[in-house]
């Protein structure tokens, strides 16, 4: 407990990862657990690196799968921190202050699984430096892809740095300037809308896939992320709350879930408005949504898929919003990790998969991840979970002497 | 008060900025349509360097293109028992069964149902070396054009534009092109119906 | 701290790129296991399990920083050419000529497809396949013939996958393949810009500057383009070995491939493979600056449409009826 003596850098990064090797045994075997997936994805992966991406389940028609998928979704829950950093630093709420740095935290490691996700989906990942600007070339500003490796580095960049700034002048024992990190506080507010429009206007900007094609999908990004979002932060802030002593106060519980509600609701009300309108007058460009939600030339396996997604969603959305247990978080907390799950089942396979079926020239296929797939996704997802548990743990430690020490 | 409208500023300030960034990268460009339309002077076709030139053996044709020559794969040494003359001489054949013994093969599916041409329809009946059109002129075999063209007009002209019939080997270099008989069977016009030579694989 | 690194590794791939003296010297210096490690990687192989000479290795950490086509020289043309046909005989012992024919001036590729002529036959796939060295293993093909309903002519409603007797009564066929759009989607969304349009409106893909992200086959509203899921694989016997850079070489996996108007064949003033062997010729290859071509007399006298001509895609490639 007591300060170190000298305390630089160096000191820095030594006790972040002194105090993350330290834990009880529960807290090793969910460490012993995440090592053991990530190394199952680096052996998945390492037949793709061998045979190439015919071991997955993608062909011509289905070029993206399940790493795409999973990419456009985590890009929300990164977006999401925003819905963190807004109250906490421009409302000055005590409250999200407090939280704050964990959902920055969580917006890292969604980051990094984003970033994985994109480099195993790559058919040639060690040319990806072709894509750094001054020795590759960058079509920039024609392809939104481009867009996105910009502002999704940007985005990483800004989460990484200014809590970083943050506790390091904590763990230094002195206030943050706040002049100095400010900015790009602002800047972060700014980004996190662009990440998850940018992630949008990747699908929405091709007419060659109707399904995607739509306006409403960048602000249905938004929605659908603000809702998932706070609905993980708000769970990762219940098992912070009651595993350790870094205590949160039951109103951020309760401004949480107003903001969940909100997003929720303004995303299934979307939900019906993009439904009603490929369904009302079915023209060739409701194909997709056909396949989707109801099957074509009996392939019909996303069937079951949406509607369980889409059931879960509306008994999560009415929970959330009509709190029947008055409070209690035992009715809450799982209604906030079912809406998480119906997000992802819809904002991950739900929206790339039907988007490329029937193929522009009307063939229809089933795509199944095959285990590579499901290996490397493991393996994406302990890795970012490691992160975030580094993260969080290190910055609760800091805050908490920090705040011992005013 | 002023504070809280920048949040929602800024974020909507930066829509703008992306959408006016891509819209830059979305202008338009006009039709290649009208450079097309633009372009009248011709394309010396035979200054394309490393054009390999036909080795088929051609003639040139009867006729013009685009108010140029060209021409067209010859047909005689592709027929076996050319020359005709040397059967069909100044005396008519009498070879019992004559006709089953050489051109057993042929086989007429050559103009309407129930009125099909017959050999003398497209044949000279005094020089058997030589096709015949309807005002009697002799027609020869490497020109049958001339011939096909009395009936299919459409198809010539077609054929003499480029719409119809295509060019050998080369879209470069002087212009050489297949003559009716390279695809069609004169005496049964029509491809037969037969398997791909390939398939496509299923899907899924 | 991170900057003198990078300056660093900027020289290494200067030098490499640049000059082929201190190229050979550099990598004289460097450690063997270096060199094995950075080949593996190049290439992305974990250990091909033969024995790989230094040579190989040498090609191939070349052949990895090399630069985007369109920025190179005419002597690093020249050089890369030369390492492609070293290493396609040092690893699988062929003798394959890379050309890197410019496109002629004044000329752009334009095409037409008769609907009315087309029975089916797929010559045209089958000579593409064998021309442009697509996998086997895979069937990877180009071209897609529909069998299609009279009174329809989107091919989503037509049969892609026939194989009967053809032609069917009361049926027709069409062909699809790359349209070789003017405002090509595919070449926008390209984050490295591994794919462009040629000034003689092919447009082509640098194998080994493409990243494989596959975004341009989500782009593309004909299903034009094609991915070497695994390594391709051709027998050696039936190998085209008359090749081109941006045509028909070995493709690695990971790439985007599509169909180049035939270009190892199109700039020697050939008619692309599929063209050559339609037997009913129903297929017109041309230049369309060329007003005496056939092409153009094609659209001039015809009555031609596009597919899909209201996503302003631009395609080169009309279809027409006798």
């Amino acid at each position: 407990m007591n300060a170190v003596p000298h305390k630089n850098l160096k000191s820095f990064l030594t006790d972040a990862v002194r105090w993350n090797l330290r834990g009880g045994i529960a807290f090793q075997i969910f460490r012993i657990f995440l090592l053991f997936g990530m190394g199952f994805g680096i052996y998945a992966y390492s037949f793709q690196a061998r045979f190439g991406l015919s071991v997955t389940g993608m062909n011509d028609i289905v070029s993206w799968g399940l790493y795409i998928s999973n990419f456009t979704f985590l890009v929300g829950v990164a977006a999401a921190a925003v819905m963190l950093i807004l109250p906490a630093y421009m409302f000055h709420d005590p409250g999200f202050h407090r939280v704050v740095i964990i959902g920055e935290g969580v917006a890292v490691g969604a980051l990094v699984m984003c970033l994985s996700f994109i480099a195993v989906d790559l058919g040639g990942p060690l040319q990806a430096w072709h894509l750094i600007p001054g020795i590759g070339l960058f079509n920039f500003p024609s392809s939104i892809l481009a867009w996105d490796v910009l502002v999704l580095n940007g985005y990483l960049l800004l989460n990484g740095l200014v809590p970083a700034y943050i506790l390091y002048s904590h763990y230094m024992g002195r206030k943050a300037d706040e002049r100095k990190y400010r900015p790009f506080v602002f800047l972060s507010i700014f980004w996190a809308f662009s990440i998850h429009m940018v992630t949008a206007f990747l699908y929405q900007g091709l007419p060659a896939r109707p399904f995607w094609n739509n306006p409403l999908m960048g602000p249905r990004f938004l929605a659908s992320a603000f809702a998932a979002g706070p609905a993980l932060i708000a769970l990762i802030l219940a098992i912070i709350h009651s595993t350790t002593d870094y205590k949160i106060d039951r109103k951020v519980f309760r401004k949480l879930r107003l903001i969940i509600t909100i997003s929720a609701i303004v995303n299934l009300i979307m939900l019906f408005s993009e439904i009603f309108k490929e369904f009302y007058f079915p023209t060739h460009h409701s194909s997709s949504a056909v396949y989707l939600f109801f099957g074509m030339d009996g392939h019909n396996s996303l069937v079951p898929w949406i509607w369980t997604s889409v059931i879960i969603n509306l008994l999560a959305t009415l929970v959330i919003a009509f709190n029947p247990g008055k409070d209690n978080p035992k009715v809450l907390l799982p209604a906030c990790g079912f809406l998480f799950i119906a997000v992802w089942m819809e904002k991950g396979i739900g929206l790339i998969v039907p988007g490329l079926i029937p193929s522009p020239l009307g063939e229809v296929v089933d795509y199944l991840p095959t285990w590579v797939e499901l290996g490397v996704t493991l393996g994406i997802l302990c890795l970012g979970i490691t992160v975030v548990t580094w993260l969080i743990r290190t910055a609760l430690i800091i805050e908490q002497r920090y705040e011992g020490a005013d | 008060m002023k504070k809280q409208i920048i949040p929602f500023a800024i974020p909507g300030l930066s829509l703008l900025l992306m959408l006016l960034l891509t819209s830059f990268a979305l202008a338009n460009e006009k039709s290649f349509l009208d450079t097309i339309k633009k372009t009248v002077k011709p394309f010396d076709a035979r200054s394309v360097k490393k054009v390999r030139p036909v080795t088929r053996k051609t003639v040139l044709a009867l006729e013009e293109y685009r108010g140029g020559s060209f021409r067209v794969l010859a047909r005689k040494q592709e027929i076996k028992r050319y020359k005709c003359s040397n059967c069909h001489g100044e005396k008519p054949v009498l070879v019992k069964q004559g006709f089953e013994l050489t051109h057993g093969n042929v086989i007429i599916n050559h103009g309407r149902a129930g009125n099909e041409l017959s050999c003398i329809d497209c044949h000279s009946e005094d020089d058997r070396d030589f096709l015949e059109d309807k005002k009697g002129r002799k027609i020869d075999f490497d020109h049958s054009y001339k011939l096909c063209g009395q009936c299919h007009f459409r198809q010539k002209r077609d054929w003499l534009g480029g719409a119809h019939g295509k060019r050998v080997s080369n879209w470069a270099g002087e212009r050489v092109i297949y003559n009716c008989a390279s695809c069609h069977n004169p005496h049964s016009p029509r491809f037969s119906k037969r398997f791909p030579a390939t398939y496509s694989v299923p899907l899924n | 701290m991170s900057s003198p690194k990078k300056n660093e590794k900027q020289t290494v791939i200067q030098d490499v790129l640049e000059k082929p003296s201190s190229r050979r010297s550099f990598l004289k210096g460097a450690s063997i296991a270096m060199a094995a490690g950075s080949a593996a990687l190049a290439t992305g192989c974990m250990a091909t399990g033969d024995t790989t000479t230094s040579e190989e290795m040498k090609l191939r950490w070349q052949e990895y920083f090399k630069k985007h086509y369109r920025l190179m020289t005419a002597e690093e043309k020249k050089e890369t050419v030369k390492r492609l046909e070293r290493l396609a005989k040092i690893q699988n012992d062929l003798d394959v000529q890379i050309g890197t024919d410019p496109p002629i001036e004044n000329v752009l590729y334009g095409y037409a497809f008769n609907i009315s002529r087309c029975e089916g036959f797929m010559e045209c796939v089958a000579a593409c396949v064998k021309e442009n060295n697509l996998d086997r293993k895979t069937n990877t093909q180009y071209i897609r013939i529909f069998e299609m309903e009279p009174g329809k002519l989107d091919p989503s409603t037509g049969d892609g996958q026939f194989y009967h007797k053809v032609p069917v009564e009361n049926k027709f066929y069409m062909g699809v393949q790359c349209f070789h759009c003017e405002n090509a989607p595919c070449i926008k969304a390209c984050p490295t810009k591994a794919t462009w349009r040629e000034p003689d409106g092919i447009v082509v893909v640098d194998y080994n500057w493409c990243i494989g992200c596959r975004y341009c086959q989500a782009a593309c509203p004909y299903f034009g383009r094609r991915f070497n899921w695994s390594q391709g694989e051709v027998p050696k016997e039936e190998l085209t070995t008359k090749q081109h850079y941006l045509g028909n070489r070995r493709r690695p996996k990971g790439k985007m491939e599509k169909c180049t108007f035939c270009i190892q064949r199109t700039r020697k003033g050939r008619l692309p493979a599929c063209v050559e062997a339609c037997p009913t010729g129903s297929r017109v290859f041309g230049n369309l600056l060329d007003p005496e071509s056939e092409i153009r007399f094609v659209l001039e006298h015809k009555k031609v449409f596009r597919m899909k001509e209201n996503i302003g895609t631009e395609p080169k490639f009309w279809y027409f009826i006798d």
